[in-house]
């Protein structure tokens, strides 16, 4: 009789590409919760649509591209780029604008780059960045938290409101203090500074509590808590994690100690805005890490850097999508000089 | 060396990068003491040193006794094998392997008697014994390494270097197997006395055995038998390593033993540490001390579709369907037989095959306990085969670059330290087989090596060769010199310049129009270098199918000018090695005038040459007046008949602007440029600056070989990735047989001939610029040489590069006239031969490039007027092939 001729090893471990992003996506339903239950449905309905659409565009690409589509669909990465990305966007945003977004990750990020593992970018934050610069008002137009609110939106008016943009009085869900309006408050407290203002009058708004942001410390909580879970899962390895936020953790460190009226405290850089999203969620997109273990130390410490520098200078409220994608440009610049020492070898290259 | 001897003996483990932990699976074989299995009728032994380090000791029909060897060494690598049951030789023929190719390899069929009766064992006590004996022993009962590849131990035990630590490697990480780990329980004290004699032999300082947590009664029964042994106290230790794969790698437990790494390319007896197998020890101690050949070993028969999994004493050549029969084999669709264990282990495509010395594990898996196939995605660069791999390499990267071919990468990122082991296939969660891509990209490697180094041998044959022949030519040489000075005593002073000026007159134009497409791009010159190369490849091929021509050649002429064409060739790329990065400099800062005064010079020289050539040959053998004209028409039509006055008027000419070349030419290279060779005998050449000093003879050849590494470099650049190989053939002459030309494309090459010619010589000139214009006295006869005689016999790698173009069409004008030249060539020749003085002053310096030359006047005696005549029929045939080519070029266009 034949008998069956395979090459070694024979056996293998069962880890597949589709259990690590299901246990990722699982991991980030958490903070999506605590996120629904500070800013509404908006979040969820935004990931929904996200998740549609991106199916439906990964399909039609594979098809496309003469490749099998149940394959593609079944490895869960289209889903988790949409989540990332209904995460990220503002919770009551127009639907075209996550449906843009969505598209252009999938369609032209990851595929026309060649497809899932050649990307180079974070398909997810290439997208938000795409949005902010295309669509600047929705995608800083954030909802106030509820405690701060004075009306939460409701789910139909969630859906109203990001299906039939402009049929309902979006200030209605906005924060209104001074006549101005306000997105996060990361962004509040970057205009509160310009404004002259020191951070412990910032602090003083409303938006805050005890120096932290309302929602936004809880949401981040969350997202830790998602995160280390994935690290006790094997999901994820915790260098490019721990590099970015103990980059963040000492450069805002840095600056508060030197002039902590005109700097935010580390632990409001670690708990505002996307910070444990990005350090544990985005960052870790292998497809556009570094891969050594050095490598990813010093591409998250990159990040961590970049996303504190922009935020406290930059022209952004938040910069986790910017110094994400600065630190995908330099993925490979870091993996050709950072190479493990091979056995053997005397040094790295 | 070993600083860390308190560390050994204290039991430090270090650590080692990656690794996994597949299910062990050890206790499906384990449970059980090892059985024997009944014995098969037919016993399949591979004999496959015979016929390289071995030859048979015994024939089909002999009848063999349990332990006999099968074999007679030959040298120091053999390894002897045995019968492993008495009975009777049926067959030595090729038989399907134990490979994972199941190729066939000779093997020693053997018919079992059902007696399994002895040879007698010669004991023997280890104290009586020096280590020269012990080393016989193994040597004799063929023992080799048992963890899986079964190299011959006696090697191993006579080490160039002093060893210090010997590791006993009872780790067995592969999943599945427990053959060492029955044989430590069962046999610690063979394995303990087989480390006595190991240490008799080699005295290390340390002797540890390394062992797996998983195998505590292993490790225990060890211990005990350690206790118990005669090694002096303090030598010997065994140190439990955690379980993880791949720890029993060699280069691993080292790392894990003594925290060194064994260096990229070393072996461990570098670092002064030897490892051997448990099983390896077990079967020196039976060899050593009873005389008893390696025949049967410790098999793991283990997987869930045999029915009685254990481990089984096997002799060598059972074939593993008798043994899976004997263990209730039931096999499944699609079932997989995997020789060794499910990391590194082989499928056989036939289970006809024999059980050998490196077999530990026949696995018969139920397809549940196997990885499914799943299908390849695309690598997401999670990393997890980085963390997982031992060698600390980046499988993500090597993966992506030998997937693409790209192997210089993959060698960059050390592919050559992947030790196979598995790891990052395992643990790759999109399922790609790495180590396949792997195993492919260094056979590639390999092969593409052994490439390089068969050409790399083949050059250095013929560079012996060539040796040879040039001592053997120079020897030639001095006779023919010889004999021509005799002849020159008959002769006398006499003109006919006619044909020297027409000559010059020719160079002179075809210099002209050479050097106008000279003016063009660097592109061009790339192709013409490479067409340059494929013409020199031509070359010699021509000069081998010269003996057909018109020409008075003897037979061995053409082999004769096959070897000078091939020296010139070989010195040339010589010299190209020290002179190319300067040709290139003066190629780009040449200027096209200054090219062409020095082609003008290089011409007239040559013409000179050819000039007093002709007339020596005329005066030597008298021909007629007719005679004369035929050969200046042949030679060049556009040449009318001249008188001796117009002629002479001309050769002055000619002469004056050789002259004047000449010394621009000094005056860059060399102040004695000027100075009329000494040498020269014709007293109307004297002044002719064609005739060199042996110090000019040397630069010329420098240029030349300028000239031809420039044609190379250009080839390479072409992106030729077979240069190598195609040039060692060009060298040693030999057409390419299996490239077959079409009609079209014989005329195709024929154009091609004719523009390569124009082409390397403007490279020649080119490259002579830097180094003077002599590189157009060696490169012109040369060219000449290789040109038109063997337009019949087309040689079949002319380069398709050569293609013509409207532009190229022109140069194949320009090769139409050296074609003329060439005709010329073949009456100079004939003059050549009358003409010692010419060629003699150039013996030993030029004579090795202008080798066509030269080998001409060696058989001067051998001329005759009837053979000139020839000669010259044979340049006017020469012309109209020029003529052909250069319409065929023009038809192309
Ligand atoms: S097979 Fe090679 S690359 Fe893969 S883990 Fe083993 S040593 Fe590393
Ligand atoms: S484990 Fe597989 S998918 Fe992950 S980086 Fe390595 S090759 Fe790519």
């Amino acid at each position: 009789m034949a008998f069956k001729i395979t090459s070694s090893p024979h056996v293998t471990k069962n880890s597949q590409t589709a259990t690590v992003m299901q246990r990722v996506i699982l991991c980030a339903l958490p903070g999506l919760v605590v996120q629904c239950v500070y800013f509404g449905w908006g979040s969820l309905i935004q990931v929904l649509l996200a998740i549609a659409v991106a199916l439906v565009a990964e399909a039609a690409v594979m098809k496309l591209r003469k490749r099998a589509v149940g394959v593609a669909l079944g490895d869960y990465s289209a889903v988790l780029t949409a989540l990332l990305l209904g995460i990220a966007i503002p919770p009551l945003a127009p639907w075209w604008v996550i449906v843009i977004g969505t598209l252009f990750a999938i369609v032209v990020v990851k595929h026309l780059y060649g497809g899932l593992g050649n990307n180079l970018f974070n398909p997810a934050m290439a997208a938000y960045v795409l949005l902010l610069i295309a669509y600047p008002v929705q995608m800083t137009t954030w909802v106030a938290p509820a405690p701060a609110a004075q009306y939460s939106p409701d789910l139909l008016a969630s859906i109203s409101q990001i299906f039939l943009p402009g049929s309902g009085d979006i200030n209605l869900f906005r924060l209104g203090i001074d006549g101005t309006t306000m997105a996060t408050p990361l962004d509040t407290m970057k205009t509160g500074l310009s404004m002259g203002l020191t951070s412990t009058e910032v602090l003083a708004k409303p938006l805050f509590d005890e120096g932290l942001s309302i929602g936004w410390f809880w949401v981040n909580m969350a997202y830790l808590a998602g995160g280390l879970v994935m690290l006790k899962l094997g999901a994820i390895r915790w260098q490019i994690s721990t590099g970015m936020l103990a980059a963040l953790f000492i450069c805002s460190g840095i600056g508060f100690m030197m002039n902590p009226d005109t700097h935010g405290s580390p632990v409001f850089h670690l708990f505002s805005g996307a910070t444990m999203l990005a350090a544990f969620f985005i960052a870790t997109d292998p497809v556009t890490a570094a891969t050594s273990n050095r490598g990813r130390l010093i591409f998250g410490a990159l990040i961590g850097v970049l996303v504190y520098v922009i935020r406290q200078y930059g022209g952004y409220p938040d910069a986790v999508a910017f110094a994400v994608l600065l630190a995908n440009l330099c993925a490979p610049l870091i993996d050709y000089y950072v190479r493990p020492r091979t056995y053997g070898h005397r040094s790295g290259n | 060396m070993l600083t860390n001897l308190e560390q050994l003996d204290n039991g430090v483990v270090w650590r080692i990068p990656g690794g996994i932990h597949p299910p062990e699976q050890k206790h499906l074989s384990n449970q059980t003491a090892i059985g024997t299995l009944p014995l098969d009728e037919y016993y399949y032994v591979p004999v496959p040193q015979v016929g390289e380090q071995a030859s048979m000791a015994v024939a089909v029909g002999d009848h063999v006794l349990k332990g006999q060897p099968l074999t007679h060494g030959l040298n120091q690598h053999h390894l002897p094998v045995h019968a492993p049951t008495s009975g009777v030789i049926k067959a030595i023929e090729p038989r399907p392997s134990n490979h994972a190719s199941g190729l066939p390899v000779n093997t020693c069929v053997i018919q079992a008697d059902g007696k399994d009766s002895w040879v007698d064992l010669q004991s023997a006590s280890l104290e009586t014994l020096s280590n020269d004996d012990i080393v016989a022993r193994v040597q004799a009962a063929g023992v080799a390494g048992m963890g899986g590849a079964a190299f011959p131990s006696h090697i191993k035990l006579s080490p160039a270097s002093d060893i210090e630590l010997v590791i006993i490697n009872a780790v067995e990480c592969e999943p599945y197997i427990t053959s060492d780990d029955r044989l430590m329980r069962e046999h610690a004290d063979k394995i303990i006395s087989g480390m006595e004699i190991i240490h008799q032999v080699l005295t290390p300082q340390r002797i540890i055995v390394g062992i797996e947590d998983n195998k505590p009664e292993a490790a225990d029964a060890l211990r005990k038998a350690l206790s118990a042994s005669k090694l002096p106290a303090g030598v010997a230790r065994v140190t439990v390593v955690p379980t993880k794969y791949p720890s029993g790698g060699e280069k691993q437990l080292i790392q894990l033993l003594t925290g060194k790494e064994v260096p990229s390319g070393a072996i461990p007896a570098q670092l002064g540490i030897l490892v051997h197998n448990v099983g390896t020890c077990a079967a020196i101690s039976d060899a050593v001390l009873q005389g008893k050949p390696l025949i049967e070993r410790v098999v793991t028969v283990t997987g869930g579709n045999v029915a009685q999994p254990g481990n089984y004493w096997m002799p060598i050549g059972t074939r593993v369907d008798h043994v899976l029969k004997c263990c209730g084999f039931n096999p499944e669709a699609d079932q997989k037989v995997i020789i060794g264990g499910p990391m590194m282990g082989y499928t056989l495509p036939l289970i006809q095959v024999p059980v050998i010395k490196g077999t530990n594990c026949v696995l018969v898996p139920s397809s549940a306990e196997m990885s499914v196939d799943a299908k390849e995605l695309s690598c997401i660069r999670c990393t997890e085969c980085a963390q997982a791999c031992p060698a600390s390499l980046l499988p993500q990267q090597l993966y992506w670059h030998s997937k693409s071919g790209d192997y210089d990468k993959a060698s960059d990122y050390n592919l050559r330290d992947c030790i196979e082991c598995g790891c990052c296939s395992y643990v790759c969660p999109s399922d790609i087989p790495l180590v396949e891509y792997f195993r492919v990209a260094k056979s590639a490697i390999r092969n593409a090596n052994e490439e390089k180094l068969k050409s790399e041998r083949a050059k250095q044959k013929f560079e012996a060769k060539q040796a040879r022949l040039e001592e053997e030519k120079r020897q030639r040489e001095a006779k023919a010199k010889e004999a021509a000075e005799r002849r020159q005593s008959n002769m006398s002073g006499g003109d006919k310049d006619a044909i020297a000026a027409a000559l010059a007159r020719v160079q002179a134009k075809k210099a002209v129009s050479a050097a106008t497409p000279e003016a063009g791009a660097d592109r061009k010159d790339k192709v013409a270098d490479a067409v340059a190369r494929a013409k020199a490849r031509k070359a010699a091929q021509a000069a081998q199918s010269d003996s057909p021509a018109p020409e008075q050649n003897q037979a061995n002429d053409a082999q004769k000018d096959k070897v000078a064409a091939a020296i010139a060739r070989a010195k040339a790329r010589k010299a190209a090695m020290q002179s190319d990065n300067e040709a290139e400099v003066d190629t780009n800062q040449t200027s096209a005038a200054s090219s062409q005064k020095d082609k003008v010079a290089a011409a007239i020289a040559r013409a000179k040459a050819k000039k007093e050539a002709l007339k020596q040959a005329l005066q030597a053998e008298a021909p007629t007046d007719s005679d004369n004209k035929s050969a200046d028409e042949a030679a060049d039509t556009l040449e009318p008949k001249a008188d001796d006055r117009q002629a002479r008027i001309a050769a002055a000419v000619a002469r004056a602007k050789a002259k004047k070349a000449a010394a621009k030419d000094a005056g860059v290279n060399d102040p004695k440029g000027q100075i009329p060779e000494q040498n020269s005998v014709d007293s109307i050449a004297q002044s002719d600056p064609g005739e060199l000093s042996a110090e000019e003879a040397k630069k010329a050849r420098v240029a030349a070989a300028v000239a031809k590494a420039k044609a190379k470099k250009a080839a390479q650049q072409a992106g030729d990735s077979k240069s190598t190989v195609e040039d060692t053939q060009a060298e040693s002459a030999e057409p390419k047989p299996e490239v077959e030309l079409t009609a079209e494309e014989a005329k195709k090459a024929r154009v091609a001939a004719a523009i390569a010619k124009a082409k390397a010589k403007k490279a020649a000139q080119q490259a002579g610029e830097g180094q003077g214009s002599d590189a157009h006295m060696q490169k012109q006869p040369a060219d000449v040489n290789s040109a038109e005689p063997d337009s019949n016999s087309e040689p079949a790698d002319v380069k398709p590069e050569a293609e013509p173009s409207a532009e190229e069409a022109k140069k194949a004008r320009v090769a139409a006239a050296i074609a003329k030249a060439k005709a010329k060539k073949a009456a100079r020749q004939d003059g050549e031969a009358q003409r010692p003085d010419n060629a003699a002053p150039l013996n030993d310096e030029r004579s090795e490039a202008m080798s066509p030359d030269t080998d001409q006047s060696e058989q001067a005696p051998a001329q005759s007027a009837e053979e000139i005549k020839k000669a010259r029929i044979a340049a006017a045939i020469a012309k109209a092939k020029a003529k052909k080519a250069a319409k065929d070029a023009e038809d192309k266009e």
